[in-house]
């Protein structure tokens, strides 16, 4: 299953190229789709799939995070660790990272292996009101 | 193309351009690579992509063209981001 996830995937990007919707065009997108090396290795569709939305799902929430950055006088700064969601499917991980790092609140640093699953290292950066500093 | 469609494509583009100079202005002042970094996210990624939808609006007949750059600007914007920040930490921190 996810290999026809990926084909499809290459068939759209396909199509994109050429901006040819014939039939004789599917036929060789399909073709180079099939041909097209695949990966070797673990697939969990359903890890991936919740990966796709969740990725999908971030590019609203970042619009939202850079309005409250660009409007925040101040921002402050913080490193954290957060685990992942437990897959071990590289296009899974591949897609959180991706989830993750295009909110402009946290910027992953790093993916360490871990028992359950591997675990982001983030660097935040969050708006503040900018009275924090001044504290003593 | 519909009258509305004009003025929005130019506000998206506006502010395209708004995000790209507030994204980017940081690089000329003394703040740490990751900071430069969150704000890029913004100026290269974000930014960019308002300015393609608002160029979809204005050219539709090119839509798979730039549905393929934007695309390619999210993933690869945001994975090189990953990509910077990772090699910017030193063997130890990592």
């Amino acid at each position: 299953m996810t290999w026809l996830l990926s084909c499809l995937f290459r068939l759209l990007l396909w199509f994109l190229l050429t901006g040819d919707r014939s039939g004789l065009n599917l036929l060789i997108g399909a073709i180079v789709a099939v041909l097209l090396p695949q990966r070797r290795g673990r697939s969990d569709l359903l890890s991936l799939l919740r990966a796709l939305v969740q990725a999908i799902a971030a590019i609203p929430h970042a619009y939202a995070e850079a309005f409250r950055l660009m409007l925040a006088p101040a921002e402050t700064e913080q490193w954290l660790e957060r685990p992942s969601s437990g897959t071990r499917t590289a296009a899974a991980i591949f897609l959180e990272v991706f989830a993750i790092t295009l909110t402009p609140f946290t910027l992953v640093l790093g993916v360490s292996a871990g028992p359950d699953g591997p675990t982001y290292r983030i660097h935040q950066l969050q708006p503040s009101s900018g009275l924090e500093e001044r504290e003593p | 193309m519909h009258i509305w469609l004009h003025p929005l494509s130019l506000i998206l583009i506006s502010l395209g351009l708004l995000m790209w100079f507030w994204g980017t202005w940081p690089l000329l002042q003394q703040r740490s690579l990751l900071v430069k970094l969150h704000r890029l996210s913004v100026a290269d990624t974000l930014g960019s992509a308002l300015m393609l939808a608002g160029l979809w609006l204005q050219r539709a007949d090119l839509w798979p063209l730039l549905l393929l750059a934007l695309i390619g600007l999210m993933l690869w914007n945001t994975i090189f981001g990953y990509v910077l920040a990772s090699s910017s930490q030193t063997p130890r921190s990592r």
